[in-house]
């Protein structure tokens, strides 16, 4: 069993109620909100999606006093950082991560503005282990891109994330582009985030849209796949060299058989995308990290075991819980599941190198009751 | 081994002309005045190589754009598309991976291959 450092890529912190984000939102947006009268508020959330029959949450994260899994500090505190040795939480926020799903792009521009503040001001604040994702509304790219640079000086905003789709392109495409390169800029990596197609504009499936929750999250790599590709193929990391990217809650063990396709392919298609310079898969070395999470479970452990070696994904394979979902991982759990040599480097180095943290500094004790602000 | 393989005006320009060569199969390209010569075999899955098409290397600067080396011709094989440079018959996704190319030169107005040296030979 791992008892070292561990850094958690994947969190959902959330807010418990509208009225916390209302908060953040602009006078002018605030009355567009809250000012239909009896036709109660506009909804900040995307409307769509299918319902995870047991819930989205583990039953126990709901905070005893009432509330959101995720909505809580005390609560997330005493369930996930202090119940390990956590040394770092990336926070990747709850149904608001939908937000590039909204029809109206000026108001998911003002939703993750206000998305991100609230993220500072309710959460950074009070744990110097968290850290943030930096929410962005791809719809307009360019105002995106100033979403990017408005954290380029605050080290706890530690990456740009992409989950809905909301262009109808792959996210290599280069519509997209004005994002990455605030993020090379920045020295950000770029995050995709599983579901990252939209429940149905477009559908996170190819072939077309599933009908239950069931096939939708069998199927949840497929989009993450769609945008590797896109990536690759737009020549994303030829223009952005600098550029890293984190594929989250997407799994690994589809890793290998993609990319020796995408290799293989490659040999005969080169004519098409001669800016593509090298094979995908060592584009796909040099600038791709994976989170752990959900470690698929092989009739055999080695099985997953061996897929994972082959392309030497133990040096870049990041824990994720995905606390507070259903499907969270345990640190014990996955520590009995991966080779005791990897664990230090699921659990923290990895990590460490692609967010440019030092371990040493990580390893230090810090109180929290130090606040870093 | 030097084999004539025909006078040079018999090979059209930018067009693979495939030639039996001391038992050889091989591919014989004349490309701006320069000769290159090929066997007419994929490393890959054994494709007819030279039947498929020759172009200049296809080179992008940036994403969206193409253009065409012509200084560096290359076979496509017809069969999977796989791409190999003419002059040393190296994989263009992979220096170590090639077609099997033989040095060709002209002699008097007669384009004469070598099949008993591979071209990649530094002595040639």
């Amino acid at each position: 069993m791992y008892s070292g450092p561990v850094i958690d890529g994947d969190v959902h912190h959330a807010r418990n109620n509208d009225a916390e984000l209302i908060e953040y939102l602009s006078r002018g947006w605030r009355e567009y909100v809250t000012g239909r009268g009896r036709a109660g508020m506009v909804p900040l959330t995307v409307q769509d999606g299918m319902p995870n029959p047991h819930g989205f949450m583990r039953a126990n994260t709901y905070p005893e006093g009432g509330g959101e899994p995720g909505s809580d500090y005390p609560t997330l505190r005493a369930q996930l950082l202090d119940a390990s040795d956590l040394r770092r939480a990336i926070l990747t926020f709850g149904d608001d991560s939908h937000l590039a799903g909204h029809h109206n792009p000026y108001f998911a521009n003002e939703l993750a503005r206000a998305c991100n503040d609230w993220s500072i001001e309710r959460w950074l604040t009070r744990d110097p282990r968290l850290a943030s994702s930096i929410m962005v509304a791809s719809q307009m790219p360019e105002v995106a891109a100033a979403e990017v640079r408005r954290h380029a000086t605050n080290p706890r905003m530690v990456q740009v994330m992409l989950v809905d789709n909301p262009l109808g392109y792959g996210f290599g495409h280069p519509v997209f582009h004005p994002i990455y390169a605030a993020a090379e800029e920045t020295g950000r990596p770029v995050a995709i985030h599983g579901g990252a197609g939209g429940w149905a504009n477009p559908p996170s499936t190819g072939g077309g849209s599933v009908n239950t929750y069931f096939e939708a999250h069998t199927l949840w790599p497929q989009a993450i796949q769609t945008h590797l590709v896109s990536f690759i193929a737009h020549g994303v990391f030829e223009k952005y060299p600098r550029l890293r990217l984190v594929l989250i809650e997407g799994g690994s063990a589809w890793i290998p058989s993609l990319l020796w396709r995408f290799d293989t392919e490659y040999k005969g298609l080169r004519r098409e995308v001669p800016w593509v310079k090298r094979l995908p898969s060592e584009y796909f070395a040099e600038h791709v990290w994976v989170s752990s999470q959900p470690l698929e479970i092989s009739p055999k452990r080695d099985q997953v075991i061996e897929l994972i070696r082959s392309m030497h994904l133990e040096d870049k394979l990041i824990y994720a819980s995905d606390y507070p979902h259903w499907d969270a991982d345990e640190i014990d759990y996955l520590s009995t599941r991966l080779p005791a040599e990897w664990h230090s480097r699921v659990f923290f180095d990895n990590a460490c190198r692609l967010y440019g943290w030092k371990p040493e500094e990580l390893k230090k004790r810090v109180p929290v009751e130090e606040r870093v602000t | 081994m030097s084999i004539d393989v025909g006078p040079v005006a018999d090979f059209e320009e930018r067009r693979f002309r495939i030639v039996n060569a001391g038992g050889h199969e091989l591919g014989v390209l004349r490309w701006q005045d320069r000769f290159f010569a090929v066997h007419n075999r994929c490393p890959h899955q054994k494709g007819p190589l030279c039947l498929g098409i020759v172009s200049g290397r296809l080179v992008g600067r940036a994403p969206g754009s193409m253009e065409v080396d012509d200084d560096v011709p290359v076979i496509a094989c017809p069969w999977h598309g796989w791409e190999f440079d003419l002059e040393r018959g190296r994989a263009l996704w992979e220096e170590g991976y090639a077609a099997k190319v033989v040095p060709v030169r002209v002699e008097r107005g007669r384009v004469l291959v070598d099949v008993g040296r591979s071209a990649r030979d530094p002595a040639v």
